[in-house]
């Protein structure tokens, strides 16, 4: 990443901070799903995009996050910012867990593992109601307070995405970055070259499941009750692939223009076409999918090498 | 001790029913993956249309579900055919990221669809034969509706088996799974050959969804946890291999059966799961049957 990229990058989150400046309740709501989940596209976009492993269960590690808040701080007494480390540490250590397991396994292998552990631990909290609540629900504490407005979650889930972005403007320059990236294009060629790629592979799950936590623990709080079939719904590991591919998996900016454009779409569908926004968003995927393999920018970079080039 | 034997094996006998049906489920999706590498994330959203068809058919015309699941198979496999030129033969060389996306989106295209044309309403559709039951002397019954399914689906699945390893259809499929290139080499006319693959395996489960129909409550996501059955069997019976999908899906509907009595239905799904965790992470390749498609 150029000095002038950093520049414009860090210009457009400093903007995206002003907008509860000069936006209402309901919009500012809506903006912050856009950035919960551009910061939860991101996250997936390093496994996803850069070390090119289909993750479809990062729901487990948002359900992680959004249940171990009111898990460790009603439960157990343990003050958030503690409670906020705690629920990361728990994460990560599930991702090695995982990892360990699925990354054994390649193509779609690797991504119906995933969906199985996300969903073991979906039908585990909906059974287990002693500790969960099960169908009915748990009451999450607020992260700033009992009564925080909606401000305070908009700009945590910018800041969060922003987190996210640099982290992986900083990995994919780095020497564990280009390992991501060689492995993603040829595993049996990276590991001939003394790549460890189940170790960066899984390094890089683990840095993905952090972020994706957190995004969980922020939209849990906000929402303020969590049940299973939402805080850990397959839904919520398909949006995140599906909006790192539709701005450009293996991009930077790709899932944040992906979650944008997907996430406003989608409020505009459900308020203008209501019953239908599902069968829209199905046909999007698969416009993209023929037309724009490569993603919006992707497909953007491309055409500008092309235009660059003699 | 006697109660508990004669529940066991009511258990035993219920899970080999529905695991019959589930096994046409799973062979659908093992002769796709087979032919095709494609893991068809819409495996279930094609089920439930099979299962809509039927149930209009039932509910308009008052045609049977066992008899209306052939115009569920029939409706199913000219829909299949469609959609592997409209759409999954432009993608065949792509990733299979790719094409894993492009499945969910057909399935959220079919789901949503179905939410447009048919409401969110559940239905039900009952059959005078589920409430008549067989006594099997003092201790098991089974109902005549899911024994004449059962039947059926033996005739089915064998039939299917018998196709793809007698026919020269089926040995042109198998030629294709081995090698592709090849295939077209020898004069196999490979577009045509993963066309009807792909038509029979959605025929497949578009008909096993017309038999399920008296069993279950009809709405446009029912299919969801079957896509994840699917998978569970197609792992655990070895990708792509039928019969092993077949043994696989009798299985498995006996372990939810037994899993049922003993720890409640909530738990049934969980464990399918970790069958399927357990047999990935030792035994890839599945348990049954070596022999790919």
């Amino acid at each position: 990443m150029t000095r002038r990229r950093a520049v414009l990058a860090a210009a457009g989150f400093g903007l995206c901070l002003l907008v509860p400046l000069f936006q209402g309740a309901y919009h500012l709501n809506v903006l912050f799903h856009v950035a919960l989940f551009a910061a939860l596209g991101v996250a997936w976009n390093l496994v996803g995009g850069f070390a090119g492993q289909l993750s479809l269960g990062h729901a487990a590690f948002f359900g992680i996050g959004a249940y171990a808040l009111p898990l460790f701080h009603d439960k157990l007494g343990i003050p958030i910012p503690l409670a906020l480390v705690l629920l990361i540490v728990t994460a990560v250590g599930a991702a090695a867990l995982i990892g360990r397991v699925a990354f054994r396994l390649r193509g779609p292998y690797f991504a119906l593992a995933t969906i199985a552990f996300a969903e073991v631990l979906r039908l585990s909290a909906k059974n287990l109601d002693r500790v969960t609540g099960g169908d009915v629900g748990l009451q999450v504490p607020g992260l700033f307070g009992p009564t925080a407005p909606i401000q305070w979650f908009y700009i945590s889930a910018v800041l969060l995405t922003a987190a996210a972005f640099t982290a992986t403007a900083l990995i994919v320059r780095s020497r564990f970055g280009y390992q991501l990236q060689a492995v993603r294009e040829d595993e049996d060629t990276a590991r001939a070259c003394g790549i460890d790629a189940a170790r960066v592979k899984l390094q890089a799950f683990m840095i993905s499941a952090a972020f994706t936590a957190l995004g969980g623990a922020l939209y849990a709080s906000q929402i303020s009750y969590i049940v299973p079939d939402a805080a850990l719904a397959i839904d919520l590991s398909e949006r995140p692939a599906i909006h790192a591919m539709l701005g450009g998996a293996g991009t930077l900016t790709g899932p944040i223009v992906g979650a944008v454009l997907l996430e406003t779409a989608q409020e505009l569908f459900k308020n203008v076409f209501h019953e239908s926004y599902q069968l829209i968003y199905g046909v999007l995927l698969v416009l993209v999918v023929l037309f724009l393999p490569e993603g919006i920018v992707g497909t953007i970079a491309r055409w500008r090498r092309r235009q660059r080039a003699p | 001790m006697a109660t508990l034997f004669w529940s066991a094996l009511q258990a035993v006998l219920d899970g080999l029913l529905t695991g019959s049906l589930y096994s046409l489920i799973g062979m659908g999706m093992a002769l796709i993956f087979g032919v095709m590498r494609i893991v068809n994330f819409a495996h279930g959203a094609f089920m439930m249309l099979g299962m809509y068809v039927t149930y209009l058919l039932f509910d308009q015309l008052g045609v049977t579900p066992y008899l209306g699941f052939l115009a569920a198979a029939a409706v199913l496999f000219v829909l299949g055919v469609a959609t592997y030129h409209g759409l999954l033969r432009r993608i065949a060389e792509r990733s299979e990221f790719m094409i894993i996306l492009l499945t969910l989106g057909i399935a959220q295209m079919i789901i949503g669809g179905a939410q447009l044309i048919f409401s969110g309403d559940f239905h039900k559709a009952n059959s005078a034969l589920n409430t008549r039951l067989l006594h099997l002397g003092p201790h098991l019954t089974l109902n005549h509706g899911d024994l004449l399914s059962f039947a059926i689906t033996i005739v089915l699945a064998t039939g299917m088996f018998l196709f793809v390893m007698k026919s020269r259809f089926g040995r042109a499929l198998r030629a294709i799974a081995q090698n592709r290139y090849a295939a077209s080499l020898i004069g196999i006319n490979v577009q045509r050959t993963q066309a009807v693959a792909f038509g029979l395996g959605i025929a497949a489960v578009g008909l096993a969804g017309g038999l399920l129909l008296p069993a279950l409550y009809l709405y446009p996501e029912v299919g969801g946890q079957f896509t994840l059955k699917a998978f569970v069997i197609v792992v655990l019976g070895g990708m792509g291999s039928i019969e092993g999908a077949a043994i696989a899906g009798v299985v498995l509907g006996v372990v939810e059966s037994l899993t049922s009595l003993y720890w409640g239905n909530q738990w049934a799904l969980v464990v399918d799961f970790a069958i399927f965790l357990l047999v990935l992470s030792l035994k890839p390749a599945g348990l049954f049957g070596s022999q790919r498609v």
